[in-house]
């Protein structure tokens, strides 16, 4: 099969474009209407109770302004490292045969950094989501 | 359902009266419930969503967790004035337009629960559309109660409000109602004020000239102590002399009147030196004397202490003496720590204060109740109170969680709250969560939404009368519940219940053993992310209700057992669909386990998770299959058998994981004992009598009364005042489907109790949660939960 490159078709030159904005242009004057409609035909009845956050029945204590544990930060930020580089790794397998062994070799390297240091951050705990808190007896397994 | 729209055609404009068609058209078919129940009523509305009643019909499936997706409110069971702050709350979170259907009795008007802690109608405090009568009413009257509000919601007329237009009405426009303006609290309806209740004259603590003190009845059960026994009684009359008095006689356990300064001590040495050990606090309560009969032989207040030995399977009571009026004693919960819920009911129920509690605050009615309803100068009825207002539910909020939780300041732990409204906390349990990150670091519990003032009814209903309410402890237990009542006051007036109906009541219990862990097994499944085994398990509990029905006539609360026996005989074929049954079941089983048992999903969830130690089971007094998935093989049907167990051919499963799972693998293998029981009592089932031929205290058999006038007067006593049961005091326990329900009857001689006391499983299940939980993550606080299968009813009581 000829290779042909996707990008072709998304060439701004062509009047294809044309109709790629007209239907960008319905998509937010529908998204327009139905928030329209559904601000202007709802019922609404604003009172102090109702516009209480919901925790299960109970007034809430304190505010939701904490200070986030930092795991919570860690695993985003892991998330975004890891998936930056799988940005990479998806512009390599679309030119797969044009780049050719040097692309494949090359990239495998690029993997094989990464593997290294996931495993790196996996021996140092980073991937614990917390402290263990409380150490557990040795138990039997039920057959 | 055709449209007929009320209004004279050709006055409205035609486009709004389309508008109103169509609006109405489809919101009637596309009604979304909240997923809110408060007791009983909500495993009836559960059983509609499943494939019997199969409430997509009427496209009203999709329950929703959040009040914020919801257009219809259920108000499935009894209104607790501790929860109607919740429940208001709720409705006002939901979006507009909304509507109410209020189902079963205790919802439309307090039903059998006219007791203190009850709203006497949920449309005191909340607009309701449409009233389920029924308790609990059946699936079809709730798919009733459905189309009803699918007719009303057929006449609104919406358009006008949705188009900013005057007039037009959606949702809810029914008023809350006022009492002694647009209801009327007398269950006999208005005009009857002054009038006292029928039988409230002969109700302590101001009966006069009742007549059940003229009658006579032979003394109470007598027991004579076993060896061990004695020999208990001797080393604690060694060591505390006057201080530890023996009971003149008892019913039965041994008895001890204790000396409230060596209390501790006596306690001390039961639990760690004496010989059996009493290992476990097996009960703790009080009872109010003050209304005695000869008032001059009682103290003020006397606590009960009940203890347990697993070596020998043995009971002991301690009494002790407290002087009122401000009364108080010591705590004990340096010794049992497990006391600490136990003394706090104490305090909130009867106002007895414990010296070194460390925490001694109310633990079943709201913080800011007044007065202890236990004591008997208390009103037992709702209708002797003010009524419950629609202002009291705004006004009276439970309490915030951080008081709960107490942190040191600057630490800025996220506190939750998850429930008392949470479709995950099986019923009205508010835990207070304390969380760093996801982790559980503190928690804490809310108990008392529930409260239904159960043991103060006892001390209203005669011993007869009592019966239905029992059913409602643990309403997924049916009749199991009536058994360890009836046990108690047979104990205590010496009645022999004939074979056919041991055997009877044991083929019944098991049955509502089957249904509870289908459930259970069920509901824990949904509570681990699978959706499906609910559908699978109800199919085989429809059949099991079927069977219960034809047999007692009722589902949910049959209230079929009687003193002496059961209501009346098995009906004709009521062994073949015993026999179906138990041909398929096993091969269901296996089905349903092959889905969750082998499932990573289910293993990950549970497997190491909630981890309760042997020694703490063993010292919080958890029972059932909590205790038995410690690693504790404990059952009271095999240790200290009852009503005929000891004919029975079963096992006891136990496992020594302690975890989730475990208790997962504990219940599934009871259904397949329980079925060996079942199987047993169906095929060996003896002939005779369904109920004892004692006829004072048991309801003679219809026959009988047409035959001899010894039995037409027993007939009517009975059925009117009720019997009369000698006076003294007795405990009996029994395993029920979450572990050991053991009531404590107290009788002066009367026709109903003195003092009626429900030792619950939960209570002392539920207590033991934190340990399980802490230092979990959130998400495995609601696996602990599904797993200990707690019900309120029976914690709260």
């Amino acid at each position: 099969m000829e290779f042909s490159p996707v990008t072709a078709n998304l060439s701004p030159w062509e009047p294809g474009v044309f109709s790629l904005a007209v239907y960008a242009a319905l998509v937010a004057g529908l998204l327009c209407l139905i928030l329209f409609l559904t601000v202007w035909l709802g019922d609404k009845k604003d009172t102090p109770e109702k516009l209480s956050p919901y925790e299960c029945g109970i007034i809430p204590t304190g505010l939701s302004r904490l200070h986030v544990p930092v795991p919570f930060y860690l695993v985003a930020t892991f998330f975004l490292i890891f998936d930056v580089e799988a940005a990479f790794i998806f512009a390599w397998a679309i030119a797969f045969r044009p780049l050719g062994w040097a692309g494949w070799l090359r990239i495998s390297f690029f993997i094989i950094v990464l593997l290294v240091s996931l495993l790196y951050l996996w021996e140092k705990g980073a991937l614990e989501w917390a402290p263990t808190y409380r150490i557990r007896p040795a138990k039997k397994t039920v057959s | 359902m055709g449209a007929h729209l009320p209004h004279k055609a050709g006055k409205e404009n035609r486009f709004l009266s389309a508008v109103d068609l169509v609006v109405n058209w489809s919101r009637q078919y596309s009604l979304w419930p909240m997923f809110f129940g408060l007791s009983c009523c909500f495993i009836e509305e559960a059983a509609v969503l499943t494939a019997r009643y199969d409430l997509a019909r009427f496209g009203a499936e999709v329950m929703r967790g959040s009040p914020r997706q919801a257009d219809l409110l259920i108000i499935s069971g009894t209104v607790f004035k501790k929860v109607a702050p919740v429940v208001l709350k709720l409705y006002e979170q939901m979006p507009e337009p909304k509507w109410v259907m209020s189902m079963g009795s205790c919802s439309n008007s307090g039903g059998m629960y006219d007791v203190y802690s009850v709203v006497q109608g949920v449309d005191q405090i909340l607009p309701v559309d449409v009233y389920i009568p029924g308790c609990p009413p059946r699936p079809e009257a709730i798919l009733h109660g459905l189309m009803l509000l699918q007719k009303k919601i057929m006449q609104e007329r919406p358009s006008r409000r949705i188009f900013h237009l005057q007039g037009g009405t959606q949702g809810t426009v029914t008023p809350i109602r006022v009492d002694g303006v647009t209801k009327n609290r007398d269950a006999r309806g208005p005009g009857f004020n002054g009038v006292p209740l029928r039988g409230t004259s002969v109700t302590p603590p101001f009966f006069w000239e009742s007549r059940s003190a003229g009658m006579w009845t032979p003394p109470p059960r007598r027991i004579e102590l076993s060896a061990a026994e004695q020999t208990l009684a001797q080393s604690l009359a060694a060591r505390f002399g006057e201080a530890v008095k023996p009971a003149a006689s008892s019913s039965d356990m041994p008895t001890f009147t204790v000396a409230g300064d060596r209390l501790k001590e006596v306690l001390g040495y039961l639990k760690y030196e004496a010989e059996p050990r009493f290992r476990r606090l097996d009960d703790l309560t009080a009872i109010d004397e003050s209304t005695r009969k000869e008032r001059e032989n009682y103290p003020d207040y006397t606590l009960v202490y009940q203890l347990l030995s697993y070596e020998n399977a043995s009971r002991v009571r301690l009494k002790v003496a407290v002087p009122g009026p401000e009364p108080e004693a010591v705590s004990i919960t340096d010794i049992w720590p497990a006391a600490n819920w136990y003394e706090r009911e104490v305090f909130d129920m009867f106002g007895l204060r414990f010296k070194g509690h460390p925490d001694l605050r109310r633990l079943i009615m709201p913080h800011d109740w007044e007065g202890h309803p236990l004591r008997k100068s208390y009103p037992d009825r709702a209708t002797a109170m003010a009524p419950y207002t629609h202002e009291d539910a705004r006004k009276i909020q439970p309490l915030d969680a951080g008081i709960y939780l107490r942190r040191p300041q600057g630490d800025e732990k996220l506190i939750l709250n998850v429930g008392p409204h949470h479709i995950s906390t099986h019923g009205l349990m508010r835990f207070m969560v304390a969380l760093e990150g996801e982790r559980i670091t503190d928690i804490d519990m809310d108990i008392g939404y529930h409260h239904r003032g159960v043991e103060k009814i006892g001390e209203r209903q005669s011993w007869h009368q009592f019966i239905p309410y029992t059913d409602r402890v643990d309403y997924l237990s049916g009749v199991s519940n009536n058994l360890p009542y009836l046990l108690a006051v047979e104990t205590l007036a010496d009645i022999k219940v004939p074979d056919r109906a041991k055997f009877i009541r044991v083929l019944l219990c098991e049955l509502f053993r089957l249904n509870n862990h289908l459930i259970s097994f069920a509901t824990f499944a949904h509570d681990c992310g699978a959706m499906t085994p609910t559908f699978y398990t109800f199919r085989e509990r429809e059949k099991i209700m079927d069977i219960v029905e034809l047999i007692t006539g009722g589902r949910l609360h049959p209230s079929w057992f009687r003193i002496g026996g059961v209501a009346m005989d098995l009906p004709e074929g009521w062994k073949e669909p015993i026999d179906d049954f138990i041909k398929t079941f096993l091969a269901r089983l296996k089905e349903y386990e092959a889905i969750i048992t082998k499932n990573p999903i289910f293993e990950a969830r549970t497997r190491e998770v909630g981890y309760l130690s042997r020694d703490d089971a063993l010292e919080w007094g958890v029972t059932g299959p909590v205790l038995r998935a410690s690693g504790v093989e404990w059952d009271l049907r095999k240790k200290m058998p009852y009503s005929g167990y000891e004919a029975f051919d079963f096992d006891v499963p136990s496992f020594e994981d302690g975890d989730c799972y475990a208790r997962y693998l504990v219940r599934v293998e009871e259904m397949r004992q329980s079925l060996r029981i079942i199987e047993q009592a169906a095929a060996q089932m003896p002939p005779g009598r369904y109920v004892t031929d004692e006829y004072r205290y048991s309801l003679p058999a219809k026959r009988d009364t047409l035959h001899d006038i010894e039995s037409l007067i027993h007939h009517f006593i009975n059925c009117t005042r009720g019997p009369k049961i000698p006076r003294g005091e007795a405990y009996q326990a029994t395993e029920i489907v979450r572990g050991e329900q053991g009531y404590y009857v107290v009788s002066d001689g009367g026709n109903m109790a003195y003092r009626l006391r429900i030792r619950a499983p939960d209570f002392a299940n539920v207590q033991a949660i934190p340990l399980m939980a802490r230092g979990e993550l959130l998400a495995d606080l609601i696996a602990i939960i599904g797993s200990v299968d707690f019900i309120l009813p029976d914690t709260d009581r």
